[in-house]
């Protein structure tokens, strides 16, 4: 496929930023048996594990308690509740209690089993054998076996389907046949180094087969899986979903929080749009919990007394400038560079968010399996670099108003907004541009306009950020494949990267043998990115978790969502 | 408006018995008229819709695909499944005709049939509409009667505090109340649209600005009707005053009120989103917002035609009304 087509979600004109979708990523089936390919990469700032550390914030740890419900309010809702089908975050998460995955897949982006037992890889990389677990049922009652797995693969690849995520996630996917019953054989169109990791996400989540035999329309409402909760009444839009454990539940995986059914009783999903009824329902007791929280909201709850704060960073791309490097004043190196070094983001970002968001360090948010730590250093804060890179790119003259110019023309950059709720930030960074002698010009625009000017490459900045639980995003985001044009329609190289070096780059990940491989690759191709300024990162965005001290154990899933069957209530 | 309904009620034909040849001409030329007028109201909603959408900036299929990854062949097969390459001309005779077939489609995001869709949310527009309507009715009436009775600088004391009231945005209404009655006090949810109790403060929100116009417009409706030579007729009957009132000045006064009501009922039915969202409710105001901004086609069409037939019914309720309460105009234009 080339790089193009795994993940991705662009920004959906006119709903929040899409911190969207995940791509799927990372790791490799090695060569032989791969078991429980252990964490390894060690991610900074032990972010992943911050919020499983507040555990209970701190009153003598009581042992786990089983019982209660969970009332949970959610910011966003899946539209359709299908993963296979939805490409959005809110499908993960509340797919993730239903539908359990042939891998798991830890936080640090270590592959161990799941329903699958464990795995093969041929040497071409082109066969993958799986020996699947036995005795697992699904809620529906029917049994988990080989014909199962096929039922699914080939149910997220059938056009029919109209998969807007997971069909992309295993693009290589060819065809799949059944060994016996519990053993299936997966051939893949070209080697993929990323076929585990995205056999690991709730998008190829496994369903009863006999649902997926049934109209389309259904599966957007309720979904049966094998998972640790189960919903017969289903998904209700603007609702939201209620969840009951699922007693028989005896195949958590290794590495996760509890082995046999949940601690917990029922979990009630409510959707509250609005970020200030949220944080109420929250302080009034009306919920337990609330994801999604604004940072205002955040600053409140951490000065409120009976209330946990569960964060992880967001894996994936920071939220960043793109800048277009393919036209315009941007085209030239030493003006991206410019501004990189002649903004000081990080001041602004603390001003702006109450000091929630952390700075970016990079491409990848320092929470992502593969990021390089090494380019850290080159997104510090350099006036007078900034200043000397633009004199020696040109714009060396000034107008009237204090902006540089070179041959009469202003330099002048238009930045598209993502969202309206950017424009605090936007501001702030205007300003600060100002002082450089840089005029930011910024857009507001409607989701058709936004979309047309994105497709023509009109533009010289967009923002957004991208998670997804590895490196492979780098493809996706700096792949010359997915550079968004009329023809391709909407895909993700907003930056419109298109380097011959990055794109060998990209070769090999796909061919890499095994996890450490394709991390050593983007390892290279952040140096690359970083060294191009092909994009400007500001903060690492922050999935949250917050909940009155009573709800424990709370802990992320690899793609930030946090992982609701774990949690229990100490009151 | 009234014609039709003043030939409709028996009482009315029976008094006109020697007409009642000529009346049922005239009736069964009304309804059809009326019905011809229903259906052009209801095709120029939708012609509207779909110019207005085909207008908005970006192709629907871009739009639909902005957020998902799929690949060429995935989007090839949206576009022909949904004719989205389809002339304009074909597209919008295609959806002329499923309209007419009462086939109103599957919505492009929430892939599901438009019916169910809007089944399962109009339900709760319906009762916030009503309760609002009820709030806003006994509100204002018995603000106006109230009021009207006072001196002059009392009453320009109540008109300032309407006029204040109106100019509350609702959603910050909405939070306000929220935070007092539900984050603070406790006495109501703050989510959830299920229970009676979840209903009182969007009522409250909703209800307050229409109330406050409307007390503004009975009261000097009040004023107005008790200065009619009637008063003085019927006060030299020995009439009490609270029944004057009550029976007759009301009743004058109520003409312009209802007509207000009726479009207050009208724009509630699709315009309540903002009130839907800050109280988590479901409701046809939601569905239509995101079902714009995706460009879902099937299901914009689909609230559409339901918010039209809804203004409709209203309106053929209005004129009931009126004929209930001024019996002129039962025989006006005869």
């Amino acid at each position: 496929m080339g790089a193009a087509r795994r993940p991705g979600i662009t920004r959906r004109p006119g709903t929040t930023r899409r911190r969207g979708t995940t791509a799927p990523a990372v790791t490799a089936g090695a060569a032989m048996l791969v078991l429980a390919l252990a964490a390894g990469c060690s991610s900074d700032a032990a972010a992943p594990a911050a919020g499983g550390a507040a555990g209970g914030g701190g009153a003598g740890a009581a042992s786990p308690r089983s019982g209660g419900t969970l009332r949970l309010a959610v910011e966003k809702e899946p539209e359709c509740l299908d993963p296979h089908q939805s490409p959005t975050e809110s499908a993960r998460l509340l797919t993730r209690p239903l539908v359990d995955s042939l891998v798991y897949q830890d936080p640090h982006g270590g592959l161990h089993p799941w329903l699958a037992r464990e795995w093969t890889v041929s040497d071409d990389r082109l066969t993958y054998t799986f020996r699947l677990r036995e005795g697992v049922t699904f809620t529906d009652g029917q049994k988990f076996d080989a014909s199962a797995v096929v039922a699914n693969l080939d149910h997220v690849v059938d056009p029919k389907t109209k998969s807007l995520l997971a069909g992309s996630l295993i693009a290589a996917y060819e065809s799949a046949k059944v060994i016996d019953p519990l053993t299936v054989e997966a051939r893949l169109k070209r080697p993929d180094s990323g076929f585990l990791s995205a056999l690991a996400q709730p998008n190829l989540g496994i369903e009863s087969p006999a649902t997926l035999k049934g109209p389309a329309s259904k599966l957007c409402a309720v979904v049966v899986g094998t998972g640790p909760f189960k919903s017969d009444g289903g998904f209700t839009p603007q609702k939201g979903i209620d969840y009951v454990r699922n007693p028989a539940y005896a195949w958590a995986p290794e590495g996760a929080a509890r082995g046999g059914p949940t601690l917990l009783d029922r979990i009630e999903v409510t959707v509250v749009p609005d970020n200030s009824a949220r944080l109420g329902a929250l302080t009034s007791g009306q919920v337990d919990a609330v994801t999604g929280l604004a940072p205002a909201g955040i600053g409140t709850l951490k000065n409120t007394p009976g209330f946990a704060l569960h964060t992880t960073r967001f894996p994936g791309a920071n939220y960043s400038y793109w800048p277009n490097t393919a036209k315009g004043p941007l085209s030239d190196v030493n003006v991206r560079k410019a501004l990189r070094a002649g903004i000081d983001w990080r001041r602004i970002v603390k001003n702006v968010y109450f000091g929630v968001y952390d700075g970016a360090d990079g491409p990848l948010s320092a929470s992502t399996p593969g990021y390089d730590h090494s380019v850290a250093a080159a997104y510090g804060y350099d006036p007078a670099e900034a200043n000397r890179l633009l004199d020696q790119a040109g714009w060396t003259q000034r107008d009237a108003q204090g902006y540089r110019t070179k041959d009469g023309k202003r330099l002048a950059l238009r930045h598209m907004w993502s969202d309206p709720s950017v424009s605090n930030l936007a501001v702030q960074i205007q300003a600060a541009a100002k002082q450089l002698g840089v005029e930011l010009v910024e857009e507001n625009l409607d989701g058709g306009t936004f979309v047309n000017r994105l497709l023509s490459g009109d533009y010289e900045l967009i923002d957004t950020s991208f998670s997804s639980p590895g490196p492979d995003v780098l493809r996706v985001l700096f792949g010359a494949d997915n550079i968004p044009t009329p023809k391709r329609g909407i895909s993700n190289n907003m930056a419109r990267y298109d380097n011959p070096e990055a794109e060998a780059a990209f070769k090999r990940a796909l061919g890499a043998k095994d996890q450490a491989e394709q991390f050593g690759v983007y390892a290279e191709v952040q140096r690359r990115i970083t060294e191009d300024a092909a994009v400007l990162p500001i903060y690492s965005p922050l999935s949250t978790l917050a909940a009155r001290e009573g709800v424990r154990d709370v802990r992320f899933n690899v793609d930030g969502t946090p992982d609701l069957s774990g949690i229990w209530l100490a009151s | 408006m009234a014609g039709v309904l003043k030939t409709s009620p028996a009482g009315a034909a029976a008094r006109n018995g020697r007409r009642s040849g000529q009346g049922r001409e005239t009736l069964v030329r009304l309804v059809l008229v009326r019905l011809a007028a229903s259906a052009g109201v209801l095709w120029g909603a939708v012609t509207v819709t779909f110019v207005l959408l085909q207008v908005m900036p970006g192709s629907t299929a871009d739009v639909l695909l902005a957020r998902s990854s799929v690949g060429p062949e995935v989007r090839a097969g949206i576009i022909a499944e949904y004719g989205l390459d389809d002339p304009l001309p074909v597209q919008y005779l295609t959806y002329l005709g499923r309209i007419v077939r009462g086939e109103l489609g599957e919505s492009y995001v929430l892939r599901r049939p438009v019916w169910d869709e809007i089944a399962a949310q109009f339900p709760g527009t319906l009762l916030l509409v009503a309760t609002t309507l009820l709030a806003t009715v006994v509100a204002s009436v018995v603000l106006g009667v109230v009021s009207a009775n006072r001196r002059a600088w009392v009453r320009s004391l109540f008109a300032s505090a309407e006029s204040l009231v109106v100019a509350l945005p609702p959603f910050w209404l909405g939070l306000l109340l929220l935070t007092v009655f539900s984050f603070t006090l406790h006495w109501f949810p703050a989510i959830g649209s299920s229970s009676p109790a979840g209903l009182v403060l969007p009522t409250a929100a909703l209800a307050a600005g229409p109330a406050a116009v409307v007390a503004g417009v009975l009261r000097e409706g009040l004023l107005r009707a008790m200065d009619e030579p009637f008063v003085v007729t019927a006060r030299a009957r020995g009439i009490g005053e609270a029944a004057l009132r009550l029976r007759h000045v009301l009743r004058h006064a109520l003409l312009p009120v209802t007509t207000l009501l009726g479009w207050i009922a009208g724009s509630l039915i699709g315009g309540a989103v903002i009130i839907e969202i800050v109280f988590s409710r479901q409701g046809i105001g939601r569905l239509a917002l995101s079902a714009v901004t995706n460009k879902d086609m099937p299901m914009v069409i689909a609230v559409v035609l339901v918010t039209a037939v809804a203004f409709v019914l209203v309106t053929i309720a209005v004129d009931i009304l009126t004929w209930v309460i001024d019996p002129r105009t039962r025989d006006a234009g005869r």
